[in-house]
């Protein structure tokens, strides 16, 4: 293995975290994970060595995620359920998630996916605003406005969630 | 001095490390003076943390051999479903030293794990590089195939004989020496009346265990690798891929004849 493949591979566990924000199922997230890494090896030439190749990625990862979203939706296939379509639709959970985990990611998935994918570059994966613009495309500023309005949409349905449970318990 | 206003856009700066060090101070005395703001932060900065609790076990898990088997293979032989080795030295390798040991025992060159990739790798190489050739495709010309054979043998370490090509309508042009790691492999160039090319890039190959049959396409060329009693071989031109597959399993059929095993 040359040292390129090296540098990809260490960036793996980054791009899976990642991808497991941008989709729910870990399958889908994993598939994601290796088209953007086959791609990656097609456009070697595209990225310097002595960089990290960490940008370079996730910006490959994240125009598959949009590209594959737009086909989603040409299709007619719903890509953003809601909180009770999710429970609905709940799915044996890998192995590592606890129920708060689970919870936590099921409402991660309900926040409008630009929002969200700001919060996580910033907030998870530490990529500065002028990274993370570069990386999804837009300017600076627009990450910000992304960053304040994902973390109050997560906010906010973090706290429907509690109070939801509530309910349930309220109910029984 | 009217204190500097801030609103819950600076929040996010502040919790981002984004917020230039000349206005923290400021920043912080405005803070102070706005409670609910001082909790609005701290929310944020929990919410923060239960997501990187909620996402970050995934970065610490074992990475799927179907990744390993990515990055090391091209798609072309993925597709072809001829990547279960490559799946399973992954694993194994993961299973024996993690991550780390991987990393460790592949970034210093060629090692066994990628061998037969390497191989068909340097044989497109190789090929892409000569046979574009007029004048100088090959070191020594087929005139002299004898003294070919016995100088490839004795560099390359395995007995060697340039296969018989003719049933498939390819002549043999003749061959040459070349590096693979440190070690040496042989290339062997044919050509048929339109000027077609293709070679055969031989190597020894100790990995007896996978007696697999592999095809790797890149930059126009395909290579369809295959190991042998101690040989490992691939043959690589740029004809479409039904016409390479019959030309690897005549040449392999060849070959055993030519060198006797």
């Amino acid at each position: 293995m040359d040292q390129k493949r090296a540098a990809i591979l260490a960036e793996i566990p980054r791009l899976r975290r990642y991808a497991r924000a941008l989709l729910r199922s870990s399958d889908a997230a994993d598939d994601l994970v290796q088209d953007a890494l086959e791609r990656a090896l097609t456009k070697m030439e595209n990225w310097q060595t002595g960089a990290s190749p960490r940008r370079w990625l996730f910006a490959i990862m994240h125009n598959l995620f949009i590209d594959q979203t737009r086909r989603a939706n040409r299709r007619g296939e719903a890509s953003i359920l809601t909180l009770d379509d999710g429970e609905a639709l709940a799915q044996p959970s890998a192995q590592y998630e606890t129920p708060e985990s689970r919870e936590i990611l099921d409402v991660l998935q309900a926040v409008a996916p630009e929002r969200r994918v700001a919060i996580v570059l910033v907030g998870i994966e530490g990529f500065s605003y002028a990274e993370a613009a570069e990386i999804l495309g837009v300017p600076a500023g627009t990450v910000m406005s992304r960053i304040s309005r994902g973390r109050e949409e997560f906010r906010r349905l973090l706290d429907d969630g509690a109070r939801r449970r509530t309910f349930k318990v309220v109910e029984k | 001095m009217t204190p500097r206003s801030f609103t819950e856009q600076d929040l996010h700066l502040a919790l981002d490390g984004e917020m230039p060090a000349e206005d923290r101070a400021e920043f912080d005395a405005w803070l102070d003076a706005h409670p609910d703001m001082q909790v609005r932060l701290q929310r944020y900065r929990d919410d923060r943390q239960k997501l990187d609790s909620a996402l970050s076990p995934v970065a610490a898990e074992v990475i799927p051999p179907r990744l390993m088997t990515a990055l090391l293979a091209p798609p072309e032989r993925r597709r072809a479903g001829l990547t279960w080795r490559f799946a399973a030295m992954a694993a194994a390798l993961l299973a024996v030293g993690g991550l780390g040991g991987y990393l460790a025992a592949s970034v210093p060159g060629r090692q066994p794990p990628a061998l037969a990739y390497a191989i068909m790798d340097d044989a497109i190489n190789a090929h892409l590089m000569y046979a574009n050739e007029k004048r100088h495709v090959v070191d020594v010309a087929a005139t002299e195939a004898g003294h070919m054979n016995d100088w490839l043998s004795k560099r390359v370490g395995i007995r060697l004989v340039a296969p018989d090509l003719s049933s498939q309508g390819f002549d043999l042009v003749g061959g040459r020496l070349l590096p693979v790691g440190e070690a040496s492999a042989a290339q062997f160039m044919y050509q048929d009346a339109t000027g077609n090319r293709i070679s055969l890039f031989v190597t020894r190959y100790e990995n007896r265990n996978d007696n697999r049959y592999d095809v790797m396409s890149e930059r126009g060329a395909e290579a369809h690798f295959w190991q042998e009693k101690g040989y490992g071989c691939a043959i690589t031109g740029t004809m479409p891929e039904a016409r390479m597959s019959e030309l690897s399993k005549a040449a392999y059929r060849e070959f055993i004849k030519a060198v006797g095993i």
